[in-house]
């Protein structure tokens, strides 16, 4: 009899709990409506439980989206936006950053499968949004948002397809990848800023002579490496239809003159041990770390690097940093590229109108003007409203150089897809598995396939 | 045999069924895939023949190094992982102290997510800060500091490393219960006989524990074929253009880059070689087996 007492009252106990959990379900699912993963679904309580506390708990939105993004694409400041953004709204932002030798093909897979998170990040290219993200179709268009009259017109058309803006700017994208020296380090040994390759290797090998690592490079990233190749805006400096040409197919990157010295030079600049031993496995979030400790005396870098070096090393002045021009193929012209990693909306999310809300937030006067505070490397983010905050050294890098070249990833098609494989073959060249020649025939190859899968007409 | 004992065909249609529908037919469909133009850049689908598979077997492709690095990857790592294993569960079989410690912490690693253990040792093999260069410089043998995984010579050895380092502990579980269902009785009668401890091992426990280590082949073998995480923690296919490149982070790649037909093609040229290796295994392993 005591037996089946226990029995039934656990039994009952056991029915009340299931029935109390499915209740629970219940509302949390009905709260939580439009929630995209499960990840974002066990978060339901939090977010629920944040929103009965505020005081305009009415207004808020219960709702979570999710933003990925590969590493070094969103700051510090930018989730710390994010917070403020929650407080504001409710929307609770995911951030998921990915390391960014694996980004591309986890960004891609997860758009072709149509599994993509809400916003993502990607890099802008008005080739590359059309035919590797086919924005069109994966990407809502943000042409009627109130801050798209805002982004500076250069960055838009990068943005653009069909006359619709599809992206929103998250970096400042008037900085290019330029040589960062330290300049005391310069001065001590009493070196000036190199206007051509040769005047740079004798740099490399006073600075080596020195003890010291003149450049620091970072392969195992997988893209870093590739910047130095905005050094071919020297191949369109010599013949300036050579892009269009390209974007044609009635030329070819195997057999250019000034492409095959651009890798032959690098090659030999690793080859001469300017990169130190670990240029292969060094990591690009340790660039400024190892600037600050005097270890190498400089890295391809866009300007902000003495702001993020003094953020490592206090004792570190913010202007000990300049700049010059990567000068392979003794190139002097400033490489610009209006072209950077930008936040698009998944046109496949359920949370579009939260995910535009959090982007409206972002594009704001004082979102803007919170990011170049900041932020070391941002001195103009391109929007109308974004406030400038370029150094007297930055200024004069700027100076120095007036003739201004757009870079490859900017003017030839099917050039930044095919990024992270010309790194790849990069790298397979620095080992000594592959030939300059071979790097620039297997560029052709790589852009004849995504042609061919394009379907463009330049290449039937 | 009472017919009435054994349960009706249809019973087992349910299951058929649902096989057929989510493991059967998708692969088939693969299959049929990897004969067209199948891209993420068009709605479009053509047949294009061997098209696919031409350029899978093509001298100007890496695919070929690609396989040839998936079935060298499954051949020595089932190698190695199953003599270490032996060996181990050889030791850890005797009366020892702390024995079920010492089981713990060799069965320790296989518990762990392959990525994390991935991430841990990309730190630990860092040629430049890494542990284990580290350790080697303190201990004045710098000569033995390698840049693991960053060079062509070493990477796929160090991938290689990791991956039975981590496996070989579940090996050896495995193979504790074979050689723990042995009876004590040959071994006695052994002794008796003045055998030794290799005569022990080479007549009584290796005869015995044949059938558990063809288990554990079969399962290092389908493990190896389709090994990813590992690969793509660690090195995701460099240093270079292949150097530890696998079936499955080329397929990742090609599904990455839109080029799904390509990626099924490499994907039915796996089957193919999956199916073959299978059938041998298991004509292997059912050759001696006496059927009741």
């Amino acid at each position: 009899m005591k037996k089946s007492l226990v029995a039934s009252f656990l039994s009952l106990t056991m029915i009340l709990g299931m029935l109390s959990g499915c209740g629970q379900q219940a509302s949390t699912a009905s709260a939580q409506a439009p929630v995209a993963d499960e990840a974002t679904a066990e978060e339901a309580p939090a977010v629920a439980e944040t929103a009965e506390t505020a005081d305009t708990a009415d207004t808020k939105e219960d709702v979570t989206i999710t933003f990925m993004a590969s590493q070094d694409w969103i700051q510090d400041a930018e989730m710390e936006l994010g917070e403020k953004f929650t407080e504001e709204t409710g929307i609770k932002v995911d951030y998921q950053i990915v390391p960014s030798d694996q980004y591309e093909s986890l960004l891609m897979t997860k758009i072709n499968s149509g599994e993509c998170t809400d916003i993502f990040g990607g890099q802008s290219s008005k080739f590359s949004i059309v035919t590797q993200f086919d924005v069109e179709k994966n990407a809502v268009d943000l042409s009627g948002e109130s801050w798209a009259g805002n982004v500076e017109p250069a960055a838009a058309e990068e943005l653009s397809a069909g006359g619709k803006l599809y992206g929103q700017p998250i970096q400042d994208v008037s900085a290019c990848w330029a040589v960062a020296y330290n300049i005391k380090m310069f001065d001590e040994l009493g070196l000036s800023i190199p206007t051509n390759y040769k005047e740079f290797c004798d740099v490399c090998e006073k600075i080596k002579a020195a003890g010291i690592i003149p450049i620091y490079e970072c392969v195992s990233d997988g893209w870093h490496h590739v910047c130095w190749t905005e050094a071919a805006v020297a191949a369109t400096k010599a013949d300036s239809g050579y892009p269009d040409a390209l974007n044609e197919n009635k030329a070819t990157f195997e057999g250019n003159k000034e492409l095959t010295t651009m890798f032959s030079q690098l090659k030999e600049m690793a080859d001469k041990g300017y990169m130190g031993d670990n240029y292969m496995s060094n990591q690009y979030a340790d660039a400024p770390a190892s600037i600050a400790s005097g270890e190498y005396a400089m890295v391809l870098y866009n300007q902000g690097l003495g702001a993020e070096v003094n953020a490592v090393d206090p004792s570190f002045d913010v202007d000990n940093i300049g700049y010059f021009v990567n000068p392979l193929c003794d190139n002097q012209a400033l490489n610009v590229n209006y072209c950077g990693p930008s936040r698009f909306i998944f046109s496949g999310s359920k949370n579009i109108d939260a995910a535009k809300k959090y982007l409206e937030f972002m594009a704001s006067d004082e979102s803007l003007a919170y990011m170049t505070e900041n932020v070391g490397k941002f001195n103009q983010l391109p929007y109308t409203n974004a406030p400038s905050a370029y150094s007297k050294v930055v200024q004069d890098f700027y100076d120095r150089y007036p003739e201004k070249i757009a870079v490859f990833q900017a003017s030839v098609k099917y050039y930044n897809p095919a990024w992270m494989d010309i790194g790849a073959d990069m790298s397979a060249m620095f080992l000594g598995e592959m030939t300059p020649e071979e790097v620039l025939k297997d560029i052709d190859k790589l852009r004849a396939e995504q042609a061919a899968a394009a379907s463009d007409p330049a290449w039937k | 045999m009472n017919k009435n004992k054994t349960y009706p065909g249809y019973f087992a249609a349910g299951a058929l069924i649902i096989y057929f529908v989510f493991f059967f037919l998708p692969g088939l469909i693969g299959v049929g895939y990897s004969f067209t133009d199948w891209s993420a850049y068009s709605d479009q689908l053509h047949y294009v023949g061997f098209e696919n598979f031409k350029t899978v077997f093509s001298s100007d492709e890496n695919y070929m190094k690609i396989i040839t690095n998936t079935l060298s990857f499954t051949f020595i790592t089932t190698v190695l992982k199953n003599v270490i294993g032996l060996i181990l569960a050889l030791l850890l079989t005797k009366s020892i102290k702390l024995l079920n410690m010492h089981r713990g912490i060799v069965f320790m690693p296989s518990v762990l997510s392959t990525l994390i253990i991935g991430m841990i040792f990309k730190s630990i093999l860092d040629p430049k800060a890494g542990l284990l260069n580290s350790f080697f410089r303190s201990v004045g043998l710098e000569v033995l500091a390698k840049k693991w995984l960053v060079s062509s010579e070493l990477a796929f050895g160090s991938v290689m490393a990791v991956d039975i380092w981590r496996g070989v502990g579940y090996i050896m579980t495995i193979l504790i219960a074979g050689i723990l269902s042995i009876s004590s009785d040959y071994y006695e009668a052994a002794a008796i006989d003045g055998a030794g401890g290799w005569q022990k091992f080479r007549y009584i426990t290796f005869p015995l524990i044949l059938p558990t280590l063809a288990t554990t082949t079969v399962l290092n073998v389908i493990y190896g074929l389709k090994v990813f995480d590992m690969v793509y923690a660690l090195t995701n296919g460099g240093p270079g253009k292949a150097t530890t490149e696998v079936l499955y982070t080329a397929v990742f790649k090609k599904f990455g880059t839109g080029q799904y037909a390509v990626g099924t093609a490499l994907s039915s040229v796996m089957f193919v070689i999956m199916i073959f290796v299978g059938i041998y295994m298991i004509r292997v392993m059912t050759r001696n087996e006496v059927v009741e």
